[in-house]
Order: structure tokens, then C-alpha cells, then sequence
């Protein structure tokens, strides 16, 4: 008969051994006291002192210097990706907005930041307030044609664009409408018209504007060559346009070159759709960094949701999909999102979220309306080997 | 010519976009009778924002100039955020700040305590924090009474909100435990594979390397006996310490723990060493399961005024749950213990597929 060999301290010994090879695997984050004075916990922007806060006091009962606060705060928020900003504008904006007859200029600030949070319905109401008041105001015009556009509402933007042309320079009228006629059957003439447009004598942001129309025009004709040209030229112009950056990088990973979309992106981390973007190239990549990035993307959309808002459920869908290999779940927040707006590249996540959750059928609101509309974009005809590939 | 389009880039950058975390504060509020203990979470970057704690205006806040600001922060908390009670205003304390790392950036961490002048039934939140500086500012809460957490996010030009706290009566309570720890114990088959893997040879004897039947019934009864009781014993200890929160270990660790404990009591039937002593196996591995059902217990909470209540009807429930199964069990193995089957097809086969199950939760829980 065998005699038991482990002793209690044998038995102890090894449970001991396991608790102590478990322990350095769970560090688990909870409040600290640093160890030292000087460590620095939080480096402050331009606009997030409290010295700005006197600013602020003056801005409540001077709207000559709210208007142009809040115009910096936007145009902070633009620069850096923060949201915070958008609500240091709206803080200044408050007094002025609760008024009777509120001034134009701060109805259309207004009207940006609810666009921005993607309350385009409040954005439009706003907007025509801002219009009763002054309708030939070429800045509401546009910003009206705008949101319309991402809502897919093309004839009311289109009304909107034709308004708009004439109050402004021929070639920015232009611009308006070809935009449009891009998105709804005529894409390849649409194209051929802007690149015959010179902006000779235009500000940087007007230019990029064309830039960035040309850019996604030429992804949308597969024309890759031309797009990446448009893209680098707009950059190389207006650097902090993330926006363009956003297109770039989904272009390179629709090439297949997910190395190069973090060369573009490096150092761009804090704008959270720009992150998107490299946790998917970090994912093709097999990159260590992946676990961070989705960590905090993570973190970014569940905070939203948690405080009850969905405006980046577009990313969030691409995330679950192209990052998580959730496409159930992808799915559900494609279709939340494509309720709100209907740019190309919502159909495209719509798409591809239902045809990688089994479900092609899921995505005919986007089929009918690309159908409807006359709408042309490679990217929807013939899926890139990167994304199946996820 | 006009010049529109100094807000245009941004709009076209806002049609997309922009995912930023937006300024959240984090207020964790936990009311036992008449007393609130909790701590309000707000980004440093905010704190700056509302009292301004960049003395000297480089552009960083360190440690030092965020403990000088401690006296502000704590009035401006003071006064934007008002907790009262069925009668009226709660007094509000607070404890030194701490840090606390987010993926957004550090936290100003602060620990408060509120005394109401009665025993609160329901609670009233006026949360007016960032609301002058950030507008979308929203306070995320958690609100835990009696073992009942409720969420809700505040602020944004609300009025003062009111909760409606989790009210508890004896045996309702006791009973939701004792059920939970009979749940626990079937739905988490960990512990019944590590408990069963001590009880397949209870009705066996080990002679020359071999397996054999134990003749009597009466052995084969105290082992099963001396093992279950090892182990209720080893659990209880460590959950009462862990209920209340003598010694607390982190829960990945544990549960990884409690893997590799169903592998060496699963491998001890393969490969056997300890033939005898197998209680002693049970009592060991006993305390470190019982830190896996307090994991169970700490996320249910125990509910004030009935604590050691809970916990005994949660341990009750886990011992009734436990010999369920081995009432269940055991009879059967009794009777199959002389066959071939038994002695050369589960001793071994089911001993070696829980280890491989159990190896596997160990991987699974062990890396990140």
C-alpha cells in the first residue's frame, strides 16, 4: 500500500508556488498615491487652464468675444480629436443660444456643434432659425447642405447647394454640386468636372475641400492611383486633416499594406477614428500594440454608450467587425448607425457587417438606397481581399 | 468675395467622426443605513478646469500642486454636488486624494463619506460638477444599497435626481443567498470536477498499483465523508475571511488556482501519490475554492444589517448544492466500483478528461 508522500507542507508549498506564479498576471489597477511630488499626472493644452476661465467670464456677458472663444474651441477640438472641446464651446455659446433672438453667427455655432455630437435633426432645426433670420447666409447655407448630404437627403441638400451657389465664386457653387451629383448617378462626370476646377486664389481650406471631394470620388471609381495623389497632395496642404487621413488610411488597407497605414498614422493616436484605423492594420500585422488600442477604443465606445449617445457607431461597427471578429454584434451597430446617417462609407460597413454575419439581407435599407439613388462605388461592387481576409 | 469657410474643414471632419472620450466623472456611492461611503472620480485635466490647480502655470499638474489644490477640490466638490436623505441634506467629509490611472488619462481619486440624520430609504443627487465649464459633462454612477447596485448617469442641466434604495427583509434575503450558492455550485462545474475527481476512488483501495474495491460500505462512506467535510471546512474559513474582507486575493488569480487544483486532483487518480490522505488534498485546495465562491459573494454584495445571515445561507446553499451531487454520484460509483469499467475506464479516462478540461481553463484564465 502506498503511504501518502506529499506532507501538508508539500500540499501547502505547492499551493504557495501556484499563488505566487498567478500573483504577477493580476495587477490590477486601483487608486495610488505616487511616490513622488514632481511626478507629473496631466499636461494641459492651450484652452484647458483655468486662466482661461476668465476668458470664459468675459465671454458670458460679451458676445463679441464668445463667438470667436467658441469658434477656438472648435477649431481646437478639430486639431487635437478632444471632444471636451466641443463642450467648452457649447459652455460659452449657452448664454448667448437661450437668448430670445439669438445672433445668426451664434445659431450657426451652435448648429455646427449639434452636427458634430450628430444631432443633425436639432442641427437643421437650428439652422433654419438661423435662415428666418438671414437667408442669404452662405455659411448656414452650406453647412445646412451639408447635413443633409450625410443624412442622404440629396434633392434637399442639392436645393440647398443651388442657394448657396448664388452667393458664392462660381467654382465653389460648383463644388457644392458636383459633390452631390457624385453620390447619386454621376459620378465619373461629377469627377471630370472638379478636376478641370483650379483653385487658384483659394484659402488652404477650400482647397482641401476640393482635395478631399476628388480624393473619394476617385476611390469611389477605383481609380486608386489618383485617389492616393489627391489625398497626399491635400495633406501635404492642411496636415491636421484627419479627416482626409481617415480615407488615406482606408485606402491603404484596402491595397493590402496595413504596414503603411501606421507609418501614416504614427504619433495620431488620440483621434479615436484614426485609432480605428490602426488597430486594424495592427491586427493584420499581428503588432503587440493591438491589445492597447483596442483597450482604448474599447473604453472610448463603451463610455458613449454608457452615457446613452451613439455618435460613432460607424466606427464602432468596423471596430466589432475588422478588430473584434464580432460580426453579430457589428451588425446591430451598423444598422443603428445607418438609421442616422448614409454616407458611402456607411453603406460599405452596413455591408460588410451583414454578408460576414450571414446575413446579406440585413443590408437592403443601404442595397435599395444605393439602388435608388444610382449610387457607384468599386468598394461596395467587389470587396477587397483585406477585408475578407478579417 | 465672401469667405464662409473658416468653420468648413470642421464640419466635414464632424460628418465622419470623432470619437474622443467625452468629460465623464465617475461617483461610486455605497449607503449602509445612515452613512454614505463612496469617492468622486474626475479627470485631472477637469479639476484644473474647475479650480484651477496649475500653480505655477507650466502646463502641468504634478502630485504636489494636485494635493495643494486638495482644500479646493474639496469645497468645489462640496458644492456641486448635494446628496440628501429622507431628511434632508447629508454632511459631506472627505478623505486625502489618490490617483487613479484611466485609458484617458490620470484621475483625481476622492474618497467621501456622507452622514444623513436617518437611516436612508431612498437618495437624492444634485450633481453639478464641470457644469459651467463643460456643458456635456456627465457624472457615470454606481449606487450600491443592501447588495442591489443601480446606475444612472447625472448631470447635464438636470435637477436633482432621486433613487428609490433596494430595501431588505430577512428571509427573502436568505433565501436569494442560499439559492445563489446552490447555483454557484452547479453552474461553476470547477469545483464539482475537483471534488469529484477526490471522490472517484473513495470507493476504491490502491494494492500493488492497482485499483481495487473496497469491500465494505463503511470505508468507502468516510472517505467520501472525510473529503467533503475537508473541503466544506477549507472554504468556509476562506470565505468568511474573504466576505469580510480579512484577505482578499484577485480573482484571475484564484480561479487559475482553482484550475490547477482540479488538474492535481484529477492526475493524483492517473498517476496516483497521495492514496490515503486524499482529504488533506480537499482541505488545501478547500481554502482556495473558497476565495472563488467569495468572488461569487463580492459581486452580489452583502447586504447590510443581515451580513453573516447571507453569508451562511450562501455557504448553506453551496454545502446543499455540493451533496446534491455527491448523493447523486456516489451511490452509483459505489455500486460500478468492482466492474473493469469503473476501475480501468473512469478511474483513469474521466480522471484524465477533466485534467485536459481543467488544463484548459488554466490557460484561459491564467493569460490576460
Amino acid at each position: 500500500m502506498n503511504l501518502p508522500r506529499l506532507a501538508w507542507g508539500r500540499l501547502f508549498a505547492l499551493a504557495a508556488w501556484l499563488v505566487c506564479l498567478g500573483l504577477p498576471l493580476c495587477a490590477e489597477a486601483a487608486p495610488y498615491v505616487p511616490g513622488n511630488d514632481d511626478t507629473v499626472l496631466a499636461e494641459l493644452s492651450t484652452g484647458t487652464r483655468f486662466a482661461d476661465v476668465s476668458a470664459r467670464r468675459l465671454a458670458r456677458g460679451r458676445v463679441d468675444v464668445a463667438i470667436p472663444l467658441a469658434q477656438f474651441y472648435i477649431q481646437q477640438s478639430r486639431l487635437s480629436g478632444d471632444l471636451r472641446f466641443l463642450g467648452y464651446a457649447e459652455a460659452v455659446l449657452a448664454p448667448w443660444v437661450r437668448q430670445a433672438r439669438p445672433k445668426p453667427e451664434v445659431l450657426l455655432l451652435q448648429a455646427t456643434l449639434q452636427q458634430s455630437r450628430h444631432d443633425f435633426a436639432a442641427s437643421l432645426a437650428t439652422l433654419d432659425r438661423a435662415l428666418a433670420m438671414r437667408p442669404k447666409d452662405p455659411q448656414a447655407l452650406l453647412i445646412r447642405a451639408t447635413v443633409l448630404r450625410v443624412l442622404g437627403r440629396y434633392s434637399e441638400a442639392g436645393a440647398a447647394c443651388q442657394d448657396f451657389s448664388a452667393l458664392v465664386e462660381p467654382r465653389l457653387g460648383a463644388l457644392c454640386m458636383e459633390g452631390l451629383r457624385g453620390l447619386n448617378g454621376n459620378l465619373r462626370s461629377a469627377y471630370a468636372a472638379l478636376t478641370r476646377i483650379s483653385p487658384q486664389g483659394w484659402l488652404n481650406s477650400e482647397k482641401s475641400w476640393l482635395y478631399s471631394e476628388l480624393g473619394e470620388m476617385a476611390v469611389r471609381l477605383g481609380q486608386e492611383q489618383d485617389a492616393r495623389r489627391w489625398f497626399e497632395t491635400d495633406l501635404a496642404l492642411v496636415p491636421t486633416d484627419f479627416y482626409v487621413r481617415a480615407a488615406y488610411a482606408d485606402l491603404l488597407l484596402r491595397q493590402g499594406r496595413p504596414a503603411d497605414v501606421l507609418a501614416l498614422l504614427r504619433g495620431q493616436e488620440s483621434f479615436e477614428p484614426l485609432l480605428l484605423r490602426i488597430a486594424i492594420a495592427q491586427r493584420l500585422l499581428h503588432d503587440p500594440g493591438l491589445e492597447q488600442s483596442s483597450a482604448r477604443l474599447r473604453t472610448a465606445f463603451d463610455a458613449e454608450l454608457q452615457r446613452g449617445e451613439s455618435v460613432h457607431r460607424r466606427e464602432q461597427a468596423r471596430f466589432l467587425l475588422e478588430v473584434e471578429g464580432n460580426p453579430t454584434r457589428s451588425l446591430e451597430a451598423a444598422l443603428q448607425n445607418w438609421a442616422v446617417q448614409r454616407e458611402p462609407d456607411d453603406v460599405l460597413v452596413l455591408m460588410h457587417a451583414a454578408s460576414a454575419a450571414g446575413l446579406p439581407a440585413a443590408a437592403a435599407p443601404a442595397a435599395d438606397f444605393v439602388r435608388a439613388q444610382g449610387q457607384s462605388d468599386v468598394r461596395v461592387d467587389a470587396p477587397a481581399a483585406a477585408k475578407s481576409r478579417s | 468675395m465672401l469667405r464662409p469657410f473658416a468653420m468648413l474643414l470642421m464640419l466635414l471632419a464632424g460628418s465622419s467622426a470623432r470619437a474622443h472620450i467625452a468629460s465623464n466623472g465617475f461617483l461610486t456611492l455605497n449607503i449602509e443605513g445612515a452613512q454614505i461611503s463612496g469617492s468622486i472620480e474626475l479627470a485631472i485635466r477637469d479639476g484644473e478646469l474647475a479650480v484651477g490647480l496649475d500653480r505655477d502655470g507650466d502646463g502641468r499638474v504634478t502630485w504636489r500642486e494636485l494635493q495643494a489644490g486638495q482644500d479646493s477640490l474639496q469645497k468645489y466638490v462640496q458644492g456641486h454636488l448635494r446628496l440628501s436623505g429622507d431628511s434632508g441634506p447629508c454632511r459631506m467629509q472627505f478623505n486625502p486624494l489618490e490617483v487613479n490611472e484611466r485609458l484617458d488619462g490620470n484621475y483625481l481619486w476622492l474618497p467621501l463619506r456622507a452622514d444623513c440624520a436617518t437611516a436612508l430609504t431612498r437618495l437624492s443627487i444634485e450633481y453639478t460638477l464641470l457644469d459651467a465649464e463643460d456643458p456635456s459633462h456627465r457624472g457615470l454612477l454606481t449606487l450600491t444599497s443592501n447588495g442591489a447596485a443601480q446606475t444612472a448617469v447625472l448631470g447635464g442641466a438636470g435637477d436633482a435626481r432621486r433613487f428609490e434604495l433596494h430595501q431588505i427583509s430577512f428571509w427573502p434575503a436568505f433565501i436569494e443567498y442560499l439559492r445563489a450558492g446552490i447555483w454557484h455550485i452547479w453552474s461553476g462545474i470547477d469545483h464539482l470536477l475537483f471534488l469529484l475527481s477526490l471522490l472517484l476512488p473513495a470507493v476504491l483501495l490502491r494494492r500493488r498499483n492497482r485499483w481495487e474495491a473496497v469491500p465494505l460500505a463503511a470505508p468507502a462512506f468516510f472517505n467520501i465523508v472525510k473529503v467533503v467535510t475537508a473541503f466544506t471546512l477549507a472554504h468556509s474559513i476562506t470565505l468568511s475571511l474573504a466576505a469580510f474582507d480579512v484577505i482578499r486575493l484577485p480573482s484571475r488569480l484564484t480561479e487559475s488556482v482553482i484550475a490547477a487544483s482540479i488538474i492535481v486532483a484529477a492526475l493524483n487518480n492517473v498517476f496516483p501519490r497521495v492514496t490515503e490522505g486524499r482529504w488533506r488534498i480537499a482541505f488545501a485546495f478547500g481554502l482556495l475554492h473558497g476565495f472563488g465562491f467569495a468572488s461569487v459573494l463580492a459581486e452580489m454584495g452583502l447586504p447590510q444589517g443581515a451580513r453573516l445571515a447571507a453569508l451562511v445561507a450562501f455557504n448553506l446553499g453551496v454545502e446543499t448544492g455540493q451533496l446534491a451531487v455527491v448523493l447523486a454520484v456516489m451511490p452509483l460509483a459505489y455500486l460500478l466500483r468492482a466492474t473493469t469499467f469503473y476501475r480501468r475506464g473512469v478511474m483513469p479516462w474521466a480522471s484524465t478528461g477533466i485534467a485536459c478540461l481543467a488544463l484548459f481553463w488554466l490557460v484561459q484564465r491564467a493569460l490576460p
